[in-house]
Protein backbone atom coordinates (compact mmCIF):
# COMPACT_ATOMS: atom_id res chain seq x y z
CA UNK A 1 0.00 0.00 0.00
CA UNK A 2 1.56 3.45 -0.81
CA UNK A 3 0.18 6.17 0.89
CA UNK A 4 0.39 9.21 -1.49
CA UNK A 5 2.04 11.98 -0.21
CA UNK A 6 1.75 16.07 -1.14
CA UNK A 7 5.20 17.63 -1.21
CA UNK A 8 5.78 21.45 -1.02
CA UNK A 9 8.44 22.88 -2.51
CA UNK A 10 10.07 26.31 -0.95
CA UNK A 11 12.60 28.61 -1.32
CA UNK A 12 14.36 30.28 1.66
CA UNK A 13 16.82 33.33 0.83
CA UNK A 14 20.11 32.22 3.16
CA UNK A 15 22.16 34.85 4.22
CA UNK A 16 25.90 34.16 5.51
CA UNK A 17 27.12 31.82 3.29
CA UNK A 18 30.37 32.14 2.21
CA UNK A 19 32.15 29.37 1.06
CA UNK A 20 31.45 25.37 -0.02
CA UNK A 21 31.24 24.15 3.35
CA UNK A 22 28.88 25.95 4.67
CA UNK A 23 26.60 25.18 1.90
CA UNK A 24 27.53 21.38 2.67
CA UNK A 25 26.93 21.96 6.30
CA UNK A 26 23.29 23.19 5.84
CA UNK A 27 22.50 20.68 3.00
CA UNK A 28 23.98 17.83 6.00
CA UNK A 29 21.79 19.32 8.31
CA UNK A 30 18.76 20.41 7.12
CA UNK A 31 18.62 17.14 4.82
CA UNK A 32 18.60 14.77 7.64
CA UNK A 33 15.26 16.84 9.59
CA UNK A 34 12.54 14.62 9.38
CA UNK A 35 10.55 15.28 6.43
CA UNK A 36 12.75 16.64 4.01
CA UNK A 37 13.02 14.63 0.98
CA UNK A 38 15.44 17.08 -0.69
CA UNK A 39 17.65 20.32 -0.92
CA UNK A 40 19.53 21.90 -2.50
CA UNK A 41 21.24 25.23 -1.26
CA UNK A 42 23.01 27.72 -3.71
CA UNK A 43 25.99 30.00 -2.05
CA UNK A 44 25.65 31.84 -5.44
CA UNK A 45 22.18 32.73 -5.29
CA UNK A 46 22.00 32.63 -1.47
CA UNK A 47 19.11 30.34 -1.36
CA UNK A 48 17.93 26.73 -0.16
CA UNK A 49 15.54 25.07 -2.47
CA UNK A 50 13.85 22.34 -0.28
CA UNK A 51 11.13 19.80 -1.00
CA UNK A 52 9.59 18.53 1.61
CA UNK A 53 6.21 16.75 3.32
CA UNK A 54 4.15 19.47 4.63
CA UNK A 55 2.57 17.15 7.58
CA UNK A 56 5.98 16.94 8.67
CA UNK A 57 7.54 20.27 8.60
CA UNK A 58 6.46 23.99 7.01
CA UNK A 59 8.36 26.85 5.30
CA UNK A 60 8.27 28.68 8.77
CA UNK A 61 10.12 25.10 10.98
CA UNK A 62 12.54 25.30 8.37
CA UNK A 63 13.52 28.68 8.18
CA UNK A 64 14.07 28.40 11.85
CA UNK A 65 16.60 25.42 11.88
CA UNK A 66 18.55 27.09 9.21
CA UNK A 67 18.69 29.99 11.33
CA UNK A 68 19.28 28.16 14.55
CA UNK A 69 22.51 26.88 12.41
CA UNK A 70 23.47 30.41 12.65
CA UNK A 71 22.54 31.44 9.24
CA UNK A 72 19.72 34.59 8.50
CA UNK A 73 16.89 32.40 6.49
CA UNK A 74 14.10 34.36 4.83
CA UNK A 75 11.05 33.13 3.65
CA UNK A 76 10.45 34.30 0.07
CA UNK A 77 8.26 31.92 -2.02
CA UNK A 78 6.63 28.42 -1.19
CA UNK A 79 5.21 27.06 -4.20
CA UNK A 80 3.23 23.46 -4.21
CA UNK B 1 34.26 32.15 35.13
CA UNK B 2 35.20 29.27 33.96
CA UNK B 3 37.50 29.45 30.25
CA UNK B 4 36.09 26.36 28.33
CA UNK B 5 38.06 25.70 25.13
CA UNK B 6 36.57 24.47 21.97
CA UNK B 7 37.75 23.49 18.49
CA UNK B 8 35.46 24.28 15.80
CA UNK B 9 36.26 22.60 12.11
CA UNK B 10 35.40 26.25 10.63
CA UNK B 11 37.27 27.02 7.29
CA UNK B 12 35.63 30.42 6.65
CA UNK B 13 34.19 33.65 8.03
CA UNK B 14 31.23 32.43 7.13
CA UNK B 15 31.64 29.22 9.23
CA UNK B 16 33.18 31.91 12.06
CA UNK B 17 29.64 34.33 11.71
CA UNK B 18 27.86 31.03 12.08
CA UNK B 19 29.22 30.30 15.23
CA UNK B 20 29.59 33.86 16.42
CA UNK B 21 25.48 33.89 15.72
CA UNK B 22 24.60 31.03 17.23
CA UNK B 23 26.48 32.23 20.44
CA UNK B 24 25.56 35.40 20.76
CA UNK B 25 21.35 33.81 20.83
CA UNK B 26 22.79 32.43 24.09
CA UNK B 27 22.34 34.15 27.16
CA UNK B 28 25.48 34.56 30.14
CA UNK B 29 28.08 33.64 27.72
CA UNK B 30 31.55 35.60 26.60
CA UNK B 31 33.67 34.33 23.51
CA UNK B 32 36.16 35.03 21.25
CA UNK B 33 37.20 33.03 18.11
CA UNK B 34 40.30 32.64 16.57
CA UNK B 35 39.55 31.28 12.74
CA UNK B 36 43.06 30.28 11.74
CA UNK B 37 43.47 28.42 14.65
CA UNK B 38 40.05 26.70 14.49
CA UNK B 39 39.60 27.64 18.09
CA UNK B 40 36.67 28.50 20.32
CA UNK B 41 36.96 30.20 23.61
CA UNK B 42 33.89 30.85 25.35
CA UNK B 43 33.25 32.15 29.39
CA UNK B 44 30.57 30.75 30.74
CA UNK B 45 29.15 29.17 34.31
CA UNK B 46 27.16 26.69 31.86
CA UNK B 47 28.13 23.18 31.83
CA UNK B 48 30.43 21.78 28.99
CA UNK B 49 27.68 19.92 27.66
CA UNK B 50 25.79 22.64 26.85
CA UNK B 51 28.23 24.44 25.15
CA UNK B 52 28.91 21.96 23.17
CA UNK B 53 25.13 20.89 22.28
CA UNK B 54 24.97 25.02 21.07
CA UNK B 55 28.22 24.73 19.32
CA UNK B 56 27.27 21.38 16.83
CA UNK B 57 24.02 23.00 15.99
CA UNK B 58 26.31 25.07 13.43
CA UNK B 59 26.93 21.24 11.96
CA UNK B 60 30.14 21.63 12.17
CA UNK B 61 32.49 18.73 13.98
CA UNK B 62 33.40 20.25 17.40
CA UNK B 63 36.44 18.94 19.62
CA UNK B 64 36.65 20.22 23.58
CA UNK B 65 40.23 20.90 24.39
CA UNK B 66 39.50 21.42 28.45
CA UNK B 67 39.40 25.01 30.68
CA UNK B 68 42.27 27.55 29.89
Amino acid sequence: MTQRVNLCSVSLGVQGMTCGSCVQSIEQRIGSQPGVRQIKVSLEQKNATIIFDPSQQSPESLSEAIEDMGFESSLSETST
Amino acid sequence: MTKHEFEVAMTCEGCSGAVTRILNKVEGVTFEIDLPKKLVWIESEKDVEFLQKTLEKCGKEVKYNGTK
